[in-house]
C-alpha cells in the first residue's frame, strides 16, 4: 500500500504527538531533559529490513495495539543494551554501567515501557478520537531484527512490505538512547489513515 | 539506521546479505542477520565449493511463486534447481538449518512459527532425500550467521546470548 505525501505527513504528525508525550514521561522519570527527533516513516521491503534494524542485542519492550482499530499492530520501545543498563541505573540509583542485567532491571524496563507506550497511545488515541490500549508488554533482550521478523511472520496477513515508523529519544546527561517504533499492519494502517483523512477534511481551512 | 553497527557493516561488505525471503546460490560467503522465527536453509555441495542459502519466513507457500526464498517448500526447490544449473549432483548436496526460535510466549495468535518452519523443512528434506548435516535451531534466542561455501560449507553462527558456534 503506497502512501501519499499527505498521508505520510499526517502519520508523522500523529507520531510526533505520541512520541512527545512518551518523551515527557521519560523526562519526568529521569528528571532530565529528553531530546526527540522528527519521526521517520519508511516503506520497507521485508528483504531490506536489515538495512534499518540490526542485530546488536538490545532491550525491546513490545506491545500489541488494541482498542477501536483493526488489531495486529505493534509499538516497540527499543533501548540499546548499554543504554538500558544506564537507564535502569539512573532509575534505581545505581552507578555500575558494566554490571549484568538482573530481574530488577527487567521489571524496571517493563514498567518504563508501559508508562511511555501508554502515554504514546493515549496521545494518538486522543488525536484520532478513539480508544487505543496497549496489550500487556513482552520484554526480550535480543537482536532487534530477530524480534521484528518474528512479529511480521506471526501476522495473519502476509506482507512483503512494511510501514516502519521510528522516533529517537535521547538524554545527553545520562547518555541514554532509545527508539519508539510503530509497526502497524495493513488493516490498522488503513484504519488510521481513514481517520486522519477525515480529520484533515473536517479541519477549518485557513487562508 | 536504527541500530546499524558500523563495524558489523564493514565486515559484511564482502558478503552477500540474504534478507528475509531472499535466496542466493554461488561460492561467495552469504550472511543473514537477526534470525528469529525465520530459518536459514543452507544447501551445500560437498563435492564442489558452492552452495545456496535462503532466509525462510513461513512453512508453506500455498501456491505463491513470487518469492521462492520466503517459503520452506519453494525455497528448497529453488535452491536445488539453481544448484543443478551450476552443475551440482543431487547426491552431493547436504542441508544445514539455523534459526527457528520461539521468541514470544506472551502474545497469543499465530504462535510457534519457528517450530513450524523447522518441521516443514525437516519433512521436506526427507521427501527430497536431502541429508540434514547439522542444525543450530530452536530455543528462544535470535541468531546471525555466515555461510562459507569455499570452506567446506562452514556455517558460523552468532547467538543473541553471546555464544558463537560453527556447524
Amino acid at each position: 500500500m503506497p502512501l501519499t505525501t499527505i498521508q505520510c505527513d499526517a502519520l508523522r504528525e500523529m507520531g510526533n504527538i505520541g512520541a512527545a508525550h512518551a518523551a515527557t514521561t521519560l523526562s519526568q522519570m529521569l528528571a532530565t531533559d529528553i531530546q526527540m527527533n522528527v519521526p521517520e516513516i519508511s516503506m520497507v521491503d521485508i528483504a531490506q529490513i536489515h538495512r534499518y534494524i540490526g542485530d546488536d542485542v538490545a532491550a525491546l519492550v513490545i506491545f500489541q495495539i488494541q482498542g477501536e482499530l483493526s488489531h495486529g499492530g505493534y509499538v516497540l520501545l527499543h533501548v540499546p543494551k548499554e543504554s538500558s543498563i544506564r537507564l535502569t541505573n539512573t532509575m534505581l540509583g545505581m552507578d555500575d554501567p558494566s554490571r549484568e542485567m538482573t530481574e530488577m532491571d527487567r521489571s524496571a524496563l517493563l514498567e518504563i515501557g508501559n508508562i511511555m507506550v501508554s502515554a504514546f497511545l493515549d496521545a494518538t488515541a486522543g488525536l484520532l478520537n478513539i480508544v487505543m490500549l496497549p496489550s500487556p508488554p513482552a520484554l526480550v533482550i535480543d537482536m532487534p531484527h530477530a524480534a521484528l521478523e518474528t512479529l511480521i511472520a506471526e501476522q495473519e496477513i502476509e506482507m512483503n512490505e512494511i510501514v516502519l515508523f521510528r522516533t529517537e529519544l535521547a538524554s545527553d546527561q545520562h547518555k541514554i538512547h532509545a527508539n519508539i517504533l510503530l509497526l502497524p499492519n495493513p488493516p490498522m494502517l488503513s484504519d488510521i489513515i481513514t481517520i486522519l483523512e477525515g480529520l484533515i477534511q473536517s479541519a477549518p481551512q485557513t487562508a | 539506521m536504527i541500530v546499524m553497527n558500523l563495524q558489523a557493516l564493514a565486515q559484511t561488505t564482502d558478503r552477500i546479505v540474504i534478507g528475509i525471503g531472499d535466496h542466493h546460490v554461488g561460492s561467495d560467503p552469504m550472511t543473514s542477520i537477526g534470525l528469529g522465527s525465520c530459518v536459514a536453509l543452507v544447501l551445500h555441495d560437498e563435492d564442489r565449493l558452492v552452495g545456496g542459502m535462503a532466509h525462510v519466513m513461513l512453512p508453506a507457500s500455498n501456491g505463491r511463486q513470487d518469492r521462492p526464498g520466503k517459503f520452506a517448500d519453494t525455497a528448497i526447490v529453488a535452491l536445488r534447481e539453481e544448484l543443478r544449473l551450476l552443475g551440482s549432483r543431487n547426491g552431493s548436496v547436504v542441508a544445514k538449518l539455523v534459526g527457528g526460535a520461539s521468541m514470544f510466549k506472551d502474545f497469543s495468535g499465530n504462535l510457534n512459527i519457528g517450530e513450524r518452519n523447522l518441521e516443514s523443512l525437516r519433512s521436506l528434506a526427507e521427501k527430497h532425500r536431502l541429508t540434514i548435516r547439522a542444525e543450530e535451531t530452536g530455543g528462544t534466542v535470535g541468531r546471525s550467521l555466515t555461510y562459507y561455501p569455499a570452506e567446506h560449507g562452514r556455517v558460523s553462527v552468532r547467538r543473541a546470548d553471546g555464544k558463537c558456534v560453527d556447524i
